[in-house]
């Protein structure tokens, strides 16, 4: 078994409501996976379920553990940061050290004091001083020292500017990432980490409605601008979305080959938040 | 820094075109050594993976040599070959397409000829 997250039917319900679908999917290592989906689709849920922070039903299996009875084992392995700001106010930069020292064993102290280091954090500052960019940056020293296998990340850059958005993914990539790891992460900026994915996943009401590499979405899914005459042959090749540009149909297509597309007219790769908007069509309606 | 990707081809056809332009134009010159693949999915906001694929190609196609523990250098035969591989690309890819471009616009020969040698060409 070398997948970091196999799920099979996983399913989570709030009294009624099915916040997770009968899901299936199988993570493998060294992947940067973007769950990507409108509020309230699921995505939460679903991480919850993988930490072991929620019961699920169906079958899960994270790093080869049962997160809903090996809770544990898995933390040891596992970092996350939540977007919602969970440290207390109270809490000093030197007292989150010394707690994540004392209660992780894979945690590298000196690591993350170099971290601190090349920010403004200061040891004997408190939560309750922090800007929003500067609680980021904690966790984030927090969880980058820590050697974990997998990293979930539930909307990390939220509500944080640009460069610190940016300093964010750069850290991860230099400092963190490698080939033996694995992160997930879940944002709505997602034209910012589209080239850093290599896989993507879109969640609707709960449910999976796309999962593929970056590869795959490339090849997969083009954009063309269709002149009006071939605007009718266009059609026949069902467009999972049109829409009207300086008076051509700029059309979406999933897994019309390239070749056939180019004789419609000028084609182009999209941007998954394009791809994005055209998949969740009627999510609000 | 970031750089503007353009929807047309893969990002790491793009990034590789990149490193050719760099040393088409000197920057990069034989024996030089390239950022590490960390660096570059750093800066740039890339997946490793497809800064490794661009730095494949480019060893694939002798401009660019691994060097066991140190990295990637460019190799001494780089520029030639570039010179030859890009040639051959401008007249079968760029050439035709701005032939077209100059038909569509009417422009004869001679004022094509007179715009080059007052500075238009180098």
């Amino acid at each position: 078994m070398n997948s970091v997250i196999s799920a099979k039917g996983l399913t989570k319900r709030y009294g009624k409501q099915v916040a997770v679908d009968n899901v299936s999917f199988e993570i493998p290592a060294g992947r940067i996976i973007g769950l990507i989906g409108p509020n309230g689709s699921g995505k939460t849920t679903a991480l919850k379920a993988i930490l072991g922070l929620a019961p699920f039903e169906g079958e899960l299996k994270v790093l080869g553990f049962d997160p809903s009875t090996q809770r544990d084992e898995l933390m040891q392995q596992v970092c996350f940061i939540a977007d919602v700001a969970i440290l207390p106010r109270w809490l000093k930069v030197k007292d989150a050290v010394d707690f994540v020292a004392g209660v992780h064993p894979k945690f590298d102290r000196a690591k993350a004091e170099r971290y601190l280091a090349h920010t403004k954090l200061k040891p004997g500052m408190k939560v309750k001083e922090m800007s929003k960019g500067m609680i980021v940056q904690l966790h984030l020293a927090l969880v980058m020292a820590i050697d974990a296998k997998l990293l979930v990340l539930d909307e990390p850059t939220l509500g944080l500017d640009i460069m610190f958005r940016k300093q964010f993914y750069q850290n991860l990539l230099e400092d963190y990432f490698d080939e033996d790891k694995t992160i997930i992460v879940t944002t709505h900026q997602v034209e910012e980490i589209e080239h850093i994915l290599s896989d993507l996943m879109f969640i609707q009401d709960g449910k999976i409605i796309l999962s593929a590499s970056m590869d795959e979405v490339g090849e997969r899914f083009a954009e063309v601008m269709v002149n009006a005459d071939k605007a009718d042959a266009a059609r026949a090749l069902n467009p999972i979305d049109e829409r009207q540009v300086f008076g051509k149909s700029v059309m979406l297509f999933d897994g019309v080959p390239r070749a056939q597309l180019a004789t419609l007219g000028e084609t182009r790769n999209v941007g998954i938040a394009d791809l994005f908007v055209a998949k969740m069509k009627g999510t609000y309606a | 820094m970031s750089i503007a990707w353009n929807d047309n081809s893969p990002i790491y056809r793009q990034l590789k075109e990149r490193v050719v332009g760099m040393m088409l134009d000197g920057a990069l010159k034989p024996g030089d050594a390239l950022p590490s693949v960390r660096q570059i999915a750093a800066e740039y906001q890339l997946n490793p993976i497809t800064v490794s694929r661009a730095y494949q190609e480019l060893v694939d196609d002798a401009l660019v040599e691994k060097r066991r523990g140190l990295g990637m250098y460019v190799t001494d035969g780089a520029p030639e070959k570039l010179l030859a591989s890009e040639r051959e690309r401008f007249l079968s890819d760029e050439w035709p397409a701005m032939v077209e471009r100059i038909r569509q616009l009417g422009l004869n020969i001679d004022q094509l000829l007179s715009a080059a040698s007052n500075g238009g060409g180098k």
